[in-house]
């Protein structure tokens, strides 16, 4: 049997496995999970089944470029400035402040472990260490919006947990994309090497290009065939040019998204069509995610993938909870609500893929591996740790809600005593008058 | 002007980015990056085609001419090399949607005009091509150096390619121009059925001339009962394939974009698994598929013709990119000789067929100009074929090809003005109605 039909047949199962039984155990049990997908993938690929040769895994690149640029583009289109300006200042600060810390924490730990583990110097150690906290910064937003639409809550804590996701998100792709910047291969094109910066103008080029190309091909149509053709065509151009130039597709497809859903009148239909292809992309990714990994040759190399995780989780909650101290925000998000950021999700194993797809030398596997652990240790019960974390806060805050209603109840109750006490008295003034009038 | 920006936009784009590359890119990322310079650059000229009333496949097969090879090389031999794939999802979602344009009710009403001219001018063509190419065989590349077995079993296949019809031409047309009457229905159903048809003789064709003449590094010799194991063989897992999606259609109906995706290559996968042909496997599941579900799978159609667009565009802008433009400046004479003979056999054997079946006057006159496109399945059909003689299969491309590319530009102004004279286009009826009224 071909490994195509072979894995036609996979992902179909695996699709109406996780339509008949994931969708009814994420309805129930509060389980939202790709993970099943990675696993799969893992299965299939050469390191276990050998289904998936690594040629023909290797001969699937492109899809995989393109489906990091689709979920690149669905990343920026979450920034749609004047929703974004509507949403407090310090929502933002705080949420950078995580992104941040826990980039920071990650980055350090793993610095050291690499350059004492395997012997390599800082500049080197510094490259995988970047891409560890940067697939650290990011957070799953599936579980929380499960959580929410089963609460039916959108109070403080859900908006500063959706705030702080969509920063995840920018602060990781940003990281790596501008990682890829500083560490890019030398080329013998150009008469000098280009530098860094010039390659982050570069990225943010094709991006703005893709977008205005985007523009320039729709013209004032809003038919959904046209929307489908032009965003294909400007998605795979500018993931595709990132790639080639070993630039993050990742980076480049934001920015194409931000510029459409901020520059773009049919907005609502461009985020249908986005979505509309995602799942598909989503499955793919996954998959070849998984037929992609392999162990690392080096002894240690458990070390640092469980420091990974150890230092993951203390990033979230010690930054998250630092943050909102900071912020004057701790009672309202409580001390935890770092632990709702823990489920990992697909774009942390996007990043890690574009990691492993460009970085051939600096400990690929080990950051692969890492991002692999990490997901499947967080993301079965991710909607879970969110719920943990927001469903006493919600109950706290309704209780709070319940005691502020009867609280003013009984005010008004009482004004309405002293009220009808002084109103009897006007209601005679009023009658006198009346009386008076019709003597 | 937008569009000509949008051009001059992606060629100095692709001009900055192109010689950026550190020479350490693995994994074929320059293939997507063609991908999307393709999808977007070949769908404009495309749009500018329509400008001069020329169908959009034609600005695709020009774009590929253009950015290709032969003349600005943005599309290089190895990413039209690495984008193979692309032929092979394109040729399914063309078979399936072929298949699917086949409705069982206009068959049965029309049957006996289609049938009589559909067998006349099938036959005329085929006849007339094969012994066409068999007379000027010392001057077609491909024949050059071959036994007349070898010379009537290459150009019987030939002439199984060139006898192709487009339904994709004929069904845009129709749109465009609103025509109801009897010349559009007739028309129509001969290419669809036709399609059908030339597939079974296609699939025959290959499998005499691969016996007769093998590929090199291919055994020769077939059996009958491997023959039949492909036409029949295909039309039983086509059934079967269509089965299951009528059934995925009828209790499923969810996520139809992914569906109409995994169908597609799960098609194609389960037919050369199964050693049957692809394309007509499809074309009856797609068949079986409109005609099982009773309405309820036009919105797989409709997703399928959706995702298929992209892959459409790049798919002829690939086919235009493969014509090598020196090889063709040595075979045009012989090209338009063949257009020649087709176009002469299709008006004979479509007028002889449309009078024997005693069609309409107007059928009888109009719908061989309805006949004369040829775009997606016979390019199809033609990469089948190259990929099945990698040495002369090659020129046999380019030849067709050539064929085809001319063809695409004469036949949608002949099936226009067929039924623009025949007074069924929503134009015509307009300006008849009009001077009715005047008359009145």
């Amino acid at each position: 049997m071909s490994p195509a039909l072979i894995l036609v047949l996979a992902v179909a199962l695996a699709y109406l496995a996780a339509r008949v039984a994931f969708d009814w155990l994420a309805r129930h049990f509060l389980f939202v999970s790709g993970a099943e997908y990675l696993l799969l993938g893992i299965l299939l690929g050469p390191q276990v089944s050998g289904v998936l040769s690594a040629n023909t895994v290797q001969g699937f690149a492109p899809i995989v470029t393109m489906a990091l640029g689709w979920i690149g583009t669905i990343v920026g289109m979450q920034f749609h400035l004047p929703v974004l300006v509507r949403i407090q200042g310090e929502a933002y600060k705080l949420a950078f402040l995580e992104a941040l810390g826990t980039l920071a924490v990650v980055a350090g730990v793993e610095l050291v472990v690499a350059s004492n583990l395997f012997g390599m110097t800082y500049a080197e150690a510094a490259v995988p260490a970047i891409a560890l906290g940067a697939i650290a910064a990011v957070s799953a937003p599936a579980g929380i919006e499960v959580v929410a639409r089963r609460l039916g809550e959108r109070g403080t804590v859900v908006r500063q947990l959706q705030v702080t996701t969509a920063i995840d998100a920018l602060v990781g792709i940003t990281a790596l994309g501008l990682l890829f910047c500083i560490h890019h291969p030398e080329g013998t094109a150009t008469w000098r090497p280009i530098t860094a910066t010039e390659w982050a103008v570069i990225t943010i080029a094709i991006g703005v290009v893709g977008g205005a190309l985007f523009h320039l091909f729709l013209g004032n149509e809003s038919d959904p065939d046209r929307i489908f053709i032009s965003l294909a065509g400007a998605v795979v151009l500018a993931s595709g040019a990132a790639a080639y130039l070993h630039l993050s597709p990742l980076l480049t497809s934001m920015v194409v998204g931000a510029m459409l859903v901020n520059t773009s009148r049919n907005r609502e239909q461009i985020a249908r069509t986005l979505a509309s292809a995602e799942r598909p992309f989503y499955f793919a990714l996954l998959i070849f995610a998984g037929a992609t990994w392999a162990p690392s040759p080096r002894v240690w190399w458990i070390i640092p993938v469980l420091l990974f995780v150890v230092a993951r989780a203390l990033g979230k909650i010690g930054t998250g909870r630092l943050g909102a101290r900071a912020m004057g925000v701790l009672p309202v998000l409580g001390p935890s609500w770092g632990r709702a950021l823990l489920g990992q999700g697909g774009l942390a194993l996007a990043l890690a893929l574009n990691y492993h797809q460009f970085e051939q030398t600096l400990l690929p596997q080990i950051v692969f591996t890492s991002a692999i652990v990490s997901i499947l240790l967080t993301d079965f019960a991710s909607a879970h740790i969110v719920a943990s974390v927001v469903t006493p806060l919600a109950r706290r805050v309704r209780r709070q809600k319940a005691e502020s209603r009867e609280q003013k109840a009984e005010s008004r109750e009482q004004e309405a005593e002293s009220g009808e006490r002084e109103a009897g008295s006007g209601v005679g003034r009023v009658g006198e008058g009346r009386v008076g009038e019709g003597e | 002007m937008r569009r000509v920006a949008i051009l001059v936009l992606l060629y100095v784009g692709m001009q900055l980015i192109i010689p950026l590359e550190a020479g350490t890119s693995a994994g074929g990322p320059q293939t997507l990056l063609v991908f999307g310079f393709l999808v977007l650059a070949a769908y404009t000229v495309g749009e500018l085609a329509t400008l001069v009333t020329l169908p959009k496949i034609t600005g695709y097969l020009f774009a590929g001419i253009v950015f290709g090879p032969s003349l600005l090389g943005i599309v290089t031999p190895q990413a039209v090399r690495e984008l193979a794939p692309v032929n092979e999802l394109a040729i399914a979602l063309i078979a399936f949607l072929a298949g699917a344009e086949l409705k069982w009710g206009e068959l049965k009403a029309h049957g006996k005009a289609i049938l009589g001219i559909l067998g006349t001018e099938l036959v005329f063509s085929f006849v007339l091509i094969v012994g066409a190419l068999i007379a000027l065989h010392q001057w077609v590349p491909f024949l050059q150096g071959t036994s007349m077995t070898g010379v009537l079993a290459l150009a019987a296949l030939f002439g199984a390619v060139a006898i192709v019809h487009s339904p994709s031409v004929m069904i845009a047309i129709l749109t465009e121009t609103r025509a109801r009457g009897p010349v559009a229905r007739t028309t129509l159903g001969v290419v669809l059925v036709a399609d059908v048809v030339v597939v079974i003789l296609f699939s025959a064709a290959l499998a005499l001339t691969r016996a007769i003449v093998p590929a090199h590094g291919t055994a020769g010799g077939l059996s009958a009962g491997v023959l039949a194991w492909e036409i029949g063989g295909s039309v039983i897992v086509g059934a079967i394939l269509g089965g299951g999606i009528a059934l995925y259609l009828r209790f499923v109906q969810r996520e139809l974009l992914m569906f109409a995706i995994v169908v597609t290559f799960f098609g194609a996968a389960i037919a050369q698994l199964m050693h049957v042909e692809t394309l007509l496997t499809l074309v009856v599941a797609g068949f079986i598929t409109e005609n099982a579900t009773a309405g309820t799978g036009r919105a797989l159609l409709e997703a399928m013709e959706r995702s298929a667009a992209p892959v459409f565009v790049v798919f002829f802008a690939l086919a235009g990119a493969s014509i090598a433009l020196g090889e063709v400046a040595s075979i045009w004479p012989i090209a338009l000789a063949i257009v020649a003979v087709r176009g002469f056999a299709i008006w004979s054997g479509a007028t002889l067929g449309a009078k024997w079946s005693r069609a309409s006057e107007p059928e009888q006159r109009y719908t061989w100009m309805g006949l004369v496109s040829q775009a997606g399945v016979a390019i199809g059909l033609v990469i089948v074929m190259a990929d099945a003689y990698p040495s002369r299969g090659s020129q046999m491309r380019l030849l067709l090809l050539s064929v085809i590319a001319i063809n695409q530009i004469i036949g949608p102004v002949l099936s226009r003005y067929a039924l623009v004279r025949s007074g069924e286009a929503v134009e015509s009826r307009g300006s008849a109605a009009e001077a009715a009224e005047s008359r009145g």
